[in-house]
């Protein structure tokens, strides 16, 4: 191994000259989300299934999509996302889902699609 | 306002009446909602839902825009980059997929190097700043769905303005100085990280990211303890992230715990699956093409002194500033381009080619209206931004030239 000797040196250098990094314990503490919901028929199904691990924006920042990709974003989060959610509650959060964007719509009619994005 | 809601938004910030936003408490604790203003922003997504509250504040955090309170999902407003090229730790964005924990041990934190290598290694912090030299580099840090707000067909996924980027001083050692103490396998394909963030439930897949040898060995790739001159902040990433210059932040690990050295392809989620750009051109119409993971940035450029619909003064000079970036290659030029006409930009001090350039121009006099104006960017590599946007199912890797209107008094 000739880069050996090379390496060897490039490494005390390192220690030799380079100032000492302090690494010190750490600690935040992050706001606790309310999970605040509009009120609607649902609500309580989407609280019970879906708030546990994410904040409600997730859901109502979207743009608006259509039932069948609300039934298709449910369903890669119990897929992909191992997300407990009980099957039978799964018609009453798309209800949900799809009431609160067609209140929040108002004038707007856009459709969006289902990215798959993780980000 | 008849402009397209371009450059992220009008990034004005209002108080709006709880009202708006019919506010109820889950779990039967009910809200008798007093009327308090709270602060919130319009991002000018098309279609809507554009406004996101301005709270609440996290710590560390000055006032940012809150996509999502858990996990953290906050965005920088526009108006931050209009105050220097360095968007300072408080106001940085931030993204997390998963859970993270809230206090770290450093005595304790380990960082393993396993898989195609011939030592695996379990390093303290100490270990790994001492590993070789230390090297600082200023650089953008974008998330791959940057802007995915503003796509036009929407499309669904953390619903960001343009706001979802910063610019960082970032210290640390070289990368490949690390995974030398563990001896990388000749046949090493790429090298995956991994942080102490976890899924909630089990079987869900972890957010470990990986990149090519060849990337993981350049001379700008870093495991980072400090962002402007300060270590780490915890929402970012204390003790260590990865840092790789030019390209998008997926891959910029956070709280890194494990390095795994692969000899082949990467088959976990958030490279095979997810964080996937069609490998050519798709309309909102095709489905199953091929994907390659999203990897290099394209050059973007923002006006940053004005908002789409500001007013202008007729018959008088007008100075249009911004910022822009090359992506994974230097910043060549910027052009303000409008209706019939392109000008010349001058760039400001160059603070390394992977990180944000001033750029302005003054018109000489303000004639009629500026309808949808835009700052051009193009880097050494050739890449121009585009005039359209190049759409994609995930709303990855926008870079469509930013457009704002601005009126005549």
């Amino acid at each position: 191994m000739k880069r050996w000797p090379i390496l060897l040196l490039i490494a005390l250098g390192g220690c030799n000259s380079e100032p000492e990094v302090v690494f010190a314990d750490a600690e935040i503490t992050l706001p606790v989300d309310p999970a605040t919901l509009p009120p609607g028929p649902g609500m309580e199904a989407v609280l019970a299934n879906c708030t546990g691990c994410h904040s409600p924006s997730t859901m109502l920042q979207q743009p608006r999509i259509s039932r069948e990709k609300w039934q298709s974003l449910i369903g890669k989060m119990i897929e992909v996302y191992k997300a407990p959610v009980d099957k039978q509650a799964i018609p009453e959060i798309v209800d949900y889902l799809v009431g609160v964007q067609t209140a929040q719509a108002g004038s707007s009619d856009g459709a969006g699609q289902d990215s798959g994005a993780g980000n | 306002m008849s402009g397209k809601p371009g450059a992220g938004g009008s990034g004005r910030v209002s108080d709006h009446r709880l009202t708006r936003r019919v506010v109820l408490a889950g779990a039967g604790t009910a809200l008798a909602a007093p009327a308090l203003a709270q602060k919130l922003i319009d991002l000018g997504l098309p279609g809507g839902p554009s406004e996101r509250l301005l709270e609440p504040r996290f710590p560390g955090k000055g006032e940012m825009i809150v996509q999502r309170i858990r996990p953290p999902v906050l965005e920088t407003p526009m108006a931050v980059f209009d105050q220097g090229t360095i968007t300072p730790n408080d106001r940085f964005f931030v993204r997390w997929n998963w859970d993270f924990p809230t206090r770290i041990n450093a005595a304790a934190h380990r960082v393993t190097l396993g898989g195609a290598v011939a030592r695996p290694l379990s390093l303290p912090l100490d270990e790994i700043a001492g590993a070789g030299e230390h090297v600082e580099v200023v650089a953008i840090n974008q998330c791959a769905g940057n802007g995915r707000g503003l796509s036009d067909p929407r499309v669904t996924g953390t619903q960001w303005g343009n706001g979802a980027m910063g610019n960082a001083r970032w210290t640390g050692v070289r990368l490949r100085d690390v995974l030398e103490q563990a001896g990388v396998a000749s046949d090493a394909a790429r090298v995956r990280f991994s942080g102490l963030d976890v899924p909630m439930a089990d079987g869900a897949p972890q957010f470990i990211k990986s990149i090519p040898i060849d990337i993981a060995r350049r001379d700008d790739v870093l495991i980072a303890w400090a962002m402007n001159g300060e270590p780490l902040p915890v929402m970012h990433g204390y003790p260590l992230r990865i840092v790789v210059p030019g390209w998008f932040s997926t891959y910029w690990v956070k709280m890194l715990s494990a390095i795994e050295v692969l000899t082949g392809d990467d088959e976990s989620y958030y490279v095979a699956k997810s964080y996937r750009i069609p490998a050519d051109p798709v309309t909102p119409k095709d489905k199953d093409f091929a994907t390659v993971p999203i990897s290099a940035m394209p050059p973007r450029a923002f006006i940053t002194s004005h908002a789409d619909g500001d007013a202008i003064a007729l018959g008088a000079p007008l100075t249009l500033r911004g910022i822009a970036m090359g992506g994974d290659a230097a910043l060549s030029k910027v052009d303000l381009v409008g209706k019939g006409f392109e000008a010349p930009c001058t760039l400001g001090p160059d603070e390394g080619q992977y990180a944000f350039r001033r750029w302005s121009v003054t018109l000489p006099q303000v004639t009629s209206d500026l309808i949808a104006i835009g700052a051009r960017a193009a880097n050494v590599g050739g890449e121009v931004q585009p005039s359209s946007l190049a759409w994609n199912p995930s709303g990855y890797a926008r870079n469509v030239i930013e457009r704002i209107t601005l009126r005549v008094l």
